[in-house]
């Protein structure tokens, strides 16, 4: 489990901070809702992972998302 | 610990701009889920564009009056298909909104895009069409509130002003 804290940010403006797994699922829900995204948690995950401070970056959104 | 936002944004070859507008008084209003800026939906290669936006506003603002893409344009390494979609007052509830100011249409040359095209240019362009559509489209015409006609015949050049009126005597 990983409790640092992430955020992430949407180009409209809507933002999101919490758990990882709160924030993968507030984000997904939000491409889906507002904006007809279908994304994935891999892909939420690796978009979350690509601006990081290192830590983590090394596993693969698949890997993570595999727990 | 605190790792700092990326970005989340749509990225699809085709997408939506959507312009949520709503007459307020004598003014055409601008807003949205996110205020008055571009609302901007991803499009899938089997998606019908219309069908789309249609969706997503019903479910995320409510049943719009009138779904019309007025232009399209390339920008953020897509093809941008602009709507403007015309909402009753009482589905604002609470979406910040801006009045609309007019703009100069970006002009293309006679083979060749603009080069740049603003915003306002895009909504500028949205209305004229609406404009047109309330005097040419039966549809429109019948569907938009009767509030928007004299609003919107600001946005018809002058000269074909009186030929409108003529038509829906």
């Amino acid at each position: 489990m990983n409790d640092q804290t992430v955020t992430n940010r949407c180009a409209c403006g809507w933002e999101i901070s919490g758990t990882e797994d709160d924030v993968v699922d507030a984000t997904i829900d939000h491409g889906r809702r507002i904006h007809n995204m279908g994304a994935t948690r891999a892909q939420v995950l690796a978009s979350l992972r690509g601006n990081g401070d290192g830590e983590g970056d090394a596993r693969s959104a698949a890997e993570a998302e595999a727990g | 610990m605190t790792r700092s936002p990326v970005g989340w944004d749509v990225d699809s070859p085709v997408q939506a701009e959507v312009f949520v507008v709503w007459l307020d008084g004598d003014r055409i209003q601008l807003t949205g889920p996110d205020g008055p800026q571009s609302w901007i939906l991803q499009l899938g290669p089997s998606e019908h564009p219309v069908e789309v936006v249609d969706r997503i506003v019903r479910d995320v603002v409510g049943p719009p009056i009138l779904v019309h893409s007025t232009s399209w344009r390339r920008d953020r390494d897509a093809v941008i298909l602009s709507f403007v979609v015309v909402i009753g007052p009482e589905l604002v509830d609470g979406m910040a909104s801006v009045p609309i100011d007019r703009a100069e249409l970006a002009r293309s040359q006679p083979t060749v895009a603009p080069a740049d095209i603003a915003v306002g240019s895009v909504v500028e362009h949205g209305l004229r069409h609406l404009a047109w559509l309330v005097q040419d489209d039966p549809v429109v015409a019948a569907e938009l509130p009767s509030g928007w006609r004299p609003v919107l015949a600001g946005y018809i050049p002058e000269p074909f002003r009186s030929l409108g009126q003529e038509a829906h005597r």
